[in-house]
């Protein structure tokens, strides 16, 4: 027994030197420090799940996802990093690739990786991989499956007029006031639905010119304004929704069962809407694929990137932290965070698995994402956005006509075009 | 003798003189370091930069002139903004002046536990904008909002009635919040500088017949006029600085946009810094332009004669 005990001693003492020695290997980077910036909420256990993974210390910032781009813009601008790793949203593409804040990672970034990761081109420009998607975010629809019921309605729509008709029979049943969740405010939410609807309606918005395709009145761009202010008209959509954002109309609206439909759905908020702690109707909710005018479903992808500013000084941790954070089997337990898998193994996984929820609609839907500009995002993006959301405002307050907000948006696009 | 004992005292009223001066430069000196270095180099910096294109989209920093400056004068968008901020300009500067005398006026009278109202008055002021405009946000809402609550109560058809939905109710209800926020230091400033009027003279007054109007008109408004121009000055200078408030309950809606989020807007959403630099550096020479009214009231009006 002594005798074993010594052995045992000596065994402990070699593997006290050893491990180490193996770890430090395993972890070539333990010991350093990165800052992270990310967009609230976050999973609690990253930044120590991280560390144990790699050894490198991370400081986790989160920020709303609205203050997140004037503190990128500010820091880099004045040559500094906001952060070692920061979000990197597909609506900044544009802008961004062309200040050359961020740094190149196809050469890091396996090729298998960006296969496994079909929305990576959205945030590629001149072949430069400018940021890793990590939340696969792209527009269904979600219903509450239960109002729908008790509407006496037994088949989700896949028509636009089935998705009004049905909303109408919602109203008139008394089962909600406003059935439809649609955001009219001066925000980007509003113009993502737009958007969704101008792709409903089967079209696009330019042309591979970038001449605007919305201002003819059978446009589909044109019949999705149409469309909103129809909806509006006929009591479908809160008139209080011209103040409201998209994520106020799902938290104060779509989780306490005050409406049936949003119309610009997020897969990822399906965790939160069945949740018992986060929604009054949890179970109740589900995604399905975008009603068109055609039938035939389509969709377009808004997800969001990981990037590393050039001017990071620990860029080799931070590519660490990259693929750490997009790797298959981190992103498999991220869904339980609400953050849907941008890999397309990692989703048909959950799917198969059965965690994923509405899982069928989600897995089918994807399939059919487009990126909203085939050429990709263009420099004017953001004046473009404001113009459509400002226009859809000046609708909804009966302040301009379709035809003048379509005008409108066009000369504003215009205008940034030429700055 | 005589030319000796003129020349002696006047001698060393000059070292005096000298000393005197070196001392007030030396105590001059931090505050001028600090202001050059705060105020006057990042102006004279930003004016700098305002005549250049400064894009990070677009390579170089070329000098366009005065372009920026033109440019304003055909921007849409920025002259709404403009107009929006003139219009809270002239009503909460107006509002907060008669308002904020004839509070301090009131408050003046109380005797008793006037420390514990003051303290209930500043609160709006003490609270950051965005907390002040979140609490209206809630009183706004259409639904279960409080004032549509009140409305309906008194059985008016204000039922689910969306605020923002019309631009005079919508500036309206900013401009309330503001003024809101803002009211209680005019209040403060006036009602310091009614404390300080001797009460003899108010004495004196009702001796001679006066009643409570003529004594307010004669002798408070006349000694307080310095305190009114400070007020003002500080409601005018907060009143172009409105961002929080109008940003919260209304965002980038046209219909409530001052300026200071069109400049916003075409810095970081639109990254035209020198754009929206040139912008900034207008908004201070209107404010300061503005401003200087009531400064060189109270310069007339405090001046040692």
């Amino acid at each position: 027994m002594r005798k074993l005990s010594f052995a045992s001693g000596i065994a402990l003492a070699v593997l006290a030197f050893v491990v180490p020695a193996l770890a430090d290997d395993a972890k070539p980077l333990a010991g350093q420090s990165i800052t992270v910036l990310l967009p609230s909420p976050q999973g609690a256990t990253i930044a120590a799940d991280f560390e144990k993974a790699t050894g490198i210390h991370v400081d986790l910032q989160t920020l709303t996802w609205d203050d997140i781009r004037p503190k990128l813009v500010t820091a880099l601008l004045a040559g500094t990093a906001p952060a070692d790793v920061t979000e990197f949203d597909w609506s900044w593409t544009g802008q961004f690739a062309a200040a050359g804040w961020y740094l190149p990672l196809q050469d890091v970034i396996d090729k298998d990786t960006v296969a496994d990761i079909g929305v990576a081109k959205i945030f590629t420009v001149d072949d430069n991989l400018l940021g890793v998607p990590y939340t696969n975010d792209f527009r269904v629809m979600l219903v509450n499956k239960k109002h729908f019921a008790d509407a006496g309605i037994t088949k989700m729509p896949t028509t636009l007029d089935e998705l009004v008709a049905d909303a109408k029979q919602i109203k008139a049943k008394g089962i909600t006031q406003y059935p439809i969740g649609l955001p009219l405010s001066p925000t980007e939410g509003a113009s993502t639905s737009w958007y969704l609807l101008t792709k409903a309606e089967g079209g696009d918005l330019f042309d591979k010119d970038w001449k605007p395709l919305f201002l003819t009145p059978d446009s589909a761009g044109y019949k999705a304004m149409a469309l909103e202010l129809q909806m509006l008209k006929d009591g479908l959509v809160d008139p209080a929704s011209t103040g409201l954002k998209d994520s106020q109309i799902n938290d104060t609206m779509f989780a306490k069962g005050l409406t049936s439909i949003m119309i610009s759905g997020e897969p990822g908020r399906l965790g939160q809407m069945n949740d018992p702690k986060q929604s009054s109707v949890a179970g109740q909710v589900e995604a399905i694929v975008v009603p068109t005018a055609s039938g035939t479903t389509r969709s377009y992808g808004l997800p969001e990137a990981l990037g590393i500013p050039k001017v990071s000084q620990n860029r080799e941790a931070a590519i660490a932290f990259v693929k750490w954070f997009t790797s298959k089997q981190f992103q498999i337990e991220n869904y339980a965070n609400g953050v849907l898998p941008t890999r397309t193994s990692a989703l048909a996984d959950l799917n198969a698995a059965g965690k994923l929820q509405s899982g069928d609609a989600l897995v089918a839907q994807s399939k059919t994402v487009e990126p909203l500009f085939a050429q990709g995002t263009p420099t004017w993006y953001p004046q473009f956005s404001s113009a459509v959301n400002t226009a859809i405002n000046g609708v909804a307050k009966g302040q301009l006509t379709v035809d003048q907000a379509m005008k409108n948006i066009a000369d504003a696009t215009q205008k940034a075009m030429t700055q | 003798m005589t030319a000796a004992a003129a020349t002696i005292p006047g001698r060393k009223r000059g070292a005096g003189s000298n000393a005197d001066a070196l001392l007030g430069m030396l105590l001059v000196a931090p505050i001028v370091l600090v202001m050059a270095a705060l105020v006057f180099f990042p102006l004279a910096d930003t004016f700098w930069d305002s005549l250049h294109r400064v894009n990070p989209m677009q390579p170089g920093t070329p000098f366009i002139g005065l372009a920026n400056y033109t440019n304003m004068l055909t921007d849409n968008e920025a002259n709404t903004s403009w107009f929006n901020t003139f219009l809270y300009v002239v009503i909460a500067v107006s509002v907060e002046t008669v308002v904020g005398i004839a509070g301090a006026a009131l408050l003046n009278q109380v005797k008793v536990g006037r420390r514990w109202l003051l303290a209930a008055i500043i609160l709006p002021w003490a609270l950051p904008g965005v907390v002040n405009a979140t609490i209206w946000l809630w009183i706004y809402q259409p639904g279960a909002g409080l004032l549509n609550g009140i409305l309906v109560a008194f059985g008016l058809p204000f039922d689910n009635h969306v605020w923002f939905n019309d631009k005079t109710s919508a500036i309206i209800a900013v401009v309330v919040v503001h003024i809101w926020r803002m009211l209680p230091l005019t209040i403060v400033i006036v009602l310091a500088a009614m404390q300080s009027i001797p009460g003899e003279l108010y004495e004196a007054a009702r001796i001679d017949g006066a009643n409570r109007l003529s004594m307010f008109g004669s002798i408070t408004l006349p000694l307080v006029r310095s305190a009114i121009a400070i007020a003002m000055t500080n409601s005018t200078v907060a009143a172009f600085n409105f961002f929080d408030e109008a940003w919260v309950l209304a965002g980038s809606s046209l219909d409530t946009r001052p300026i200071l989020v069109q400049i916003y807007l075409e810095a970081f959403q639109n990254l035209h810094f020198s754009y929206g630099m040139a912008m900034s550096l207008v908004v201070t020479l209107v404010s300061l332009a503005v401003s200087l009214v009531y400064v060189v009231r109270v310069y007339r009006n405090t001046r040692l004669e």
